[in-house]
């Protein structure tokens, strides 16, 4: 029942925007009712989850949600309900028009879709072509206005996210070979509980080529360097909703799928071969993003960038260990809520100010109280200042990479860290003070958009204060299954 | 006493056939473009016309120029001793094998290029430059392709290749075999001078090379030249034949299992001879900046042979 | 290791490979889909000989669906395409043809080595063609970052696809029945996705040329 509400009302939202035409402003209204539901199904799986229980559906258990699951799905339905909120559509003047309207309500439905069965499969290879068909979705969207920088957005999108994903498909074949070798063909053999339970007899070689591919692949979709290419120029050209959608939760399915490998691997050759591989390519994901975070122009590129930054943090918590693991996924919740509602929030300051340029965007304090208001509470947050989440999980972050003896290692996170937020901050006052421009009009309007806004800063503080009892016992559950 | 016997046969037998299987490409060439064309064996005039000739050299000419037909044709005659034609095991083969058959090919080259320069016209180097292009990318093709059957038989006298490949029918549909079949076929084209690669009836200087280094000489010289030239197809077409699809070759030295291998190799050639006449009239001459990529593209499948065999050994 | 189901396993393989080649090879877009159209018809043969020698009739099925999206479906949208985007020919990619060659021929013995644990661990008489289906995917991957018009970028992507395919079938005699239509589904749908960005390309630029594409940067 959970898993019916939770994965056909997207498909009944997406359905009835496509077989509306032309587009009526119900359609929308309907889409965003309708995207309550995953999110209370998310909600009831969680508190059943938190009770011990493991949810399964379908012949062979083909639906399968544990802790982490749970935690995943929570978070995209959270984002996706965003997204549907405050996606075009439902306000008055954003600037699309009708046919664009319902390309976006059918594509971001079906992109939901799409990623909730991503982290409820039970099959790596049918979570495979869930994250494969992400891609689809999400690039029909990309160019929803269609210009040169969004054509070219999204071809590179395409094109490095299929060919990424190719790879991590050639990783999942491997490991099926080794598998199919040892214990002969099965239709379950692809179940990521059978390849656990059968990983200690796989062969070392085999499943660390088979890693290999896997990082390389879902590390494109996650925003890793040095396969990010894509991923400034895709979150910058697209339509606000769609990156808030894809900078907060795209990058958390890729990792999700990254982490399920990391436990069947780690489960036959030990944690050190996927630990060093984790920790050299969050590395340089946080460096490359922490240094060009300083010379950015476009705060939505710089958005981006921030999201290569923490993914990389999150690839690095990964490889440090239990107490990693649980700052690594901590850090996870916190900035999908942040990052969303970041990008929410500059898609406002888009449509009032026509211009994604920092230079072109001052005063913002002036024109906007409000949302330049939550502007600056989401930066310092992504910035890593309490009282935010952030502060938090970065903080057991480095406590973990103590812990774990990588002292030299996490000296350097902290130098990047402080790169990342003097550029962050500087970029910041560029925008919140000074003189607007002339024709830009005064004063918030529509302020019941800026309400789910509230409700993440709320959030990321109560994250920051306290950390309340029924996440980590979550977390807790999922540092069980990631290193037992 | 008989296998030498049968060696100095094979010799007589390639130089006297090497004029007909031109004649019979060239022929079959004229038949498909719809012209009567010359009888097979007007190679044979040509050269009888050629040695009763005068000889004329130019003042500006060394040693080497008149030096250089007696070179090529001799290391193209020794390259004939070498190779497989109609016995295997062969008295000769303890001799040289593979890398020999290479380095008197390049020594043939050498010294044909060496005749284009030395009478300082403008053609004559032309064409050796183009020559010697032709050969660095070639050489190593032939080399690796041949390495590849090499590395199955187990040793790179050819003669064993051959023995391996008779004892072993199915070897011929391995992918190494069909690569390096592809390679060397590609290279033999290169190395005799044939489309798409130079074409062998022109004297444009847009389009020739071999033609270019040979403009100079006449007489008996230029039949020399010509007849070491047809020597050399000869000996390629009966390697890639023997090499590739040994049976009929004989391993006795009986006279039934001799007119047998005579008989198959006739028919061997004369299909590789269709064969070559149909691709000449179909294809047309490669622009020259385009033949190293034909060539890189043979020493990537020869690459590709050697790979295959290596791992399927 | 020798029987006649190996040897015609390792010549298809072989096949694919040098149908691979002919993206790097070739200059026109014409060649390159009917390249990727012979490749796909080897690659359902080799489907079908295993299905044969292993009596698995559901490979018979992926064979068919195979020959009939690669072979005849996806080719048939390339050649549409030809019409108002073909002219244009691949005529300076970023490595030039005899370096690709060479190159290429370098990524296939890479990929020998990285399967040679593979190679050694397999009982499959079919494990000889591993090495060869990576060394495909290999230089699909060259093909996809050295070429510089859209639609080559393309065809390199789908013969990816191919050589992945290919690993499968040769490495584990096919993956289950559910994901191969996953996959399919995946394929058919990326590839529609690219087809249509292909003609955005052509409208908005005026030319598939991705070096156009070199607005955002940092």
């Amino acid at each position: 029942m959970i898993f019916v509400l939770l994965l056909l009302t997207p498909l009944l939202a997406a359905a009835t925007a496509a077989l509306v035409k032309p587009y009526r402003a119900w359609v929308g209204w309907l889409c965003a009712a309708l995207s309550f539901a995953p999110l209370g199904a998310a909600l009831w799986l969680s508190a059943r989850v938190l009770e011990g229980e493991v949810l399964t559906w379908g012949p062979g258990e083909f639906l399968r949600a544990d802790g982490l699951s749970a935690l995943l799905v929570l978070c995209v339905s959270f984002v996706a309900a965003l997204a549907a909120w405050l996606g075009p559509g439902l306000a008055v003047e954003d600037g699309y028009d009708a046919a664009e309207r319902r390309s976006y309500r059918v594509f971001s439905n079906l992109f939901a879709f799409t990623m909730l069965l991503a982290v409820t499969a039970h099959n790596v290879g049918v979570m495979w072509v869930a994250v494969e068909a992400t891609t689809i979705t999400s690039a029909m969207l990309i160019p929803l206005h269609i210009t040169k920088a969004s054509v070219e957005a999204s071809w590179k999108y395409i094109l490095i996210g299929s060919v990424g994903i190719a790879l991590a498909f050639v990783g999942t074949v491997l490991a099926y070979f080794d598998f199919v070798n040892l214990a002969g063909e099965q239709a379950s053999a692809l179940n990521w509980t059978s390849l656990l339970h059968s990983a200690p007899v796989l062969h070392d070689e085999v499943l660390k080529l088979a890693f290999v591919f896997v990082l390389i692949g879902y590390g494109t979709k996650a925003g890793l360097a040095p396969m990010h290419t894509w991923l400034p120029d895709a979150h910058s050209e697209s339509p606000s909703a769609l990156s808030a959608m894809m900078s907060g939760v795209l990058l958390a399915v890729a990792i999700y799928a990254i982490l399920r490998w990391k436990i069947v691997v780690d489960a036959a050759v030990g944690p050190a071969f996927t630990n060093r591989l984790l920790i050299a390519l969050g590395l340089l994901s946080l460096a490359i993003a922490a240094f060009t975070l300083i010379g950015q122009r476009n705060y939505k590129r710089m958005l981006a960038y921030s999201s290569i930054e923490h993914t990389g943090l999150t690839c690095l918590g990964l490889a440090l260990g239990p107490l990693g693991i649980f700052a690594a996924m901590l850090h996870l919740v916190n900035h999908t809520v942040t990052k969303s509602m970041m990008f929410l929030l500059a898609g406002r300051v888009q449509q009032r100010y026509r211009s994604t340029e920092i230079a072109e965007v001052p005063g913002l304090v002036r024109t906007m109280p409000v949302t330049a208001g939550f502007f600056a509470a989401g930066m310092f947050a992504i910035a890593g200042l309490p009282p935010f989440g952030l502060f938090i999980s970065e903080f057991a972050l480095v406590r973990a990479g103590f812990a774990a003896g990588r002292g030299w290692l996490m000296g350097v996170v902290l130098v990047l860290l402080v790169v990342a937020f003097i550029a962050l901050v500087t970029h910041l006052n560029r925008m919140l003070y000074g003189d607007p421009p002339a024709p830009i009009p005064v004063g918030e309007r529509q302020l019941w958009a800026l309400a789910p806004a509230g409700l993440c800063v709320v959030i990321l503080v109560i994250l920051g204060l306290t950390l309340p009892s029924p996440v980590s016992r979550l977390l807790n559950k999922i540092v069980e299954i990631a290193a037992p | 006493m008989s296998g030498w016997l049968v060696e100095f046969f094979q010799i007589v037998f390639a130089l006297a056939l090497a004029p007909g299987l031109v004649g019979l490409i060239r022929w079959i060439k004229a038949r498909l473009q719809s012209r009567l064309g010359a009888p097979p064996w007007q190679p044979y005039r040509e050269l009888g016309k050629l040695f009763h000739k005068e000889a004329v050299v130019s003042k500006n000419a060394s040693w080497i120029f008149r030096f250089a037909p007696y070179a090529v044709s001799a290391s193209t005659l020794a390259i004939a001793f070498l190779v497989p034609v109609l016995v295997v095991p062969r008295r000769l083969d303890m001799v040289g094998d593979l890398f020999v058959v290479v380095y008197l090919l390049l020594l043939g080259t050498f010294w044909l290029a060496l005749a284009g320069l030395d009478p300082g016209s403008a053609f004559g180097g032309m064409g050796s430059s183009r020559e010697v292009t032709v050969a660095a990318l070639a050489e190593p093709t032939t080399a690796t392709a041949i390495f590849s059957l090499a590395l199955g038989a187990g040793s790179t006298n050819l003669g064993a290749i051959v023995v391996a490949a008779l004892n072993d029918p199915w070897t011929v549909l391995t992918p190494g075999h069909l690569l390096a079949f592809a390679a060397l076929f590609i290279v033999a084209i290169a190395e005799t001078g044939r489309l798409p690669v130079d074409n062998p009836s022109t004297h444009l200087e847009l389009t020739m090379i071999h033609e270019a280094m040979i403009l100079e000489y006449s007489g008996r010289y230029l039949a020399l030249l010509e007849w070491a030239s047809w020597l050399k197809l000869f000996v390629f077409l009966s390697l890639l034949a023997n090499l590739f699809f040994p049976w009929g070759i004989a391993t006795t030295l009986t006279p039934g299992a001799l007119s047998w291998a005579i008989v198959t190799l006739l028919v061997k050639l004369a299909l590789l001879a269709v064969v070559i006449a149909v691709m000449e009239t179909r294809v047309a001459k490669l622009r020259l900046f385009r033949v190293p990529e034909l060539l890189t593209a043979s020493f990537v499948l020869a690459l590709l042979a050697i790979t295959s065999s290596f791992l399927l050994r | 290791m020798n029987s006649l189901f190996s040897q015609l396993a390792v010549l298809g393989s072989s096949l694919t490979l040098i149908f691979g080649l002919m993206l790097l090879w070739h200059r026109s877009v014409h060649a390159y889909t009917t390249a990727f159209a012979w490749q796909s018809v080897v690659l359902a043969g080799i489907v079908a000989v295993v299905a044969y020698f292993e009596r698995d009739p559901e490979l018979y099925f992926v064979a068919a669906m195979l020959l009939w999206l690669k072979a005849w479906f996806i080719p048939r949208l390339l050649r549409r395409m030809e019409e108002p985007l073909g002219a244009e020919q691949e005529l300076q990619p970023y490595v030039n043809t005899a370096t690709s060659l060479l190159i290429s021929g370098l990524l296939v013995l890479f990929a020998y080595a990285v399967c040679r644990p593979l190679v050694a661990l397999s009982h499959l008489p079919t494990r000889a063609g591993m090495p060869l289906a990576l060394g495909l995917i290999f230089v699909s991957l060259f093909v996809i970052a050295s070429r510089k018009k859209a639609l080559t970028q393309v065809i390199g992507f789908l013969m990816l696809e191919n050589g992945i395919a290919l690993l499968a079938v040769l490495g584990t005699y096919g993956i289950p029945l559910v994901v191969e239509i996953g996959v399919f589904l995946d394929l058919l749908l990326g590839f529609m996705v690219m087809q249509l960005f292909v003609y955005r390309i052509h409208e908005t630029f005026e030319s598939i040329d991705v070096e156009q594409l070199g607005r955002l940067r940092h």
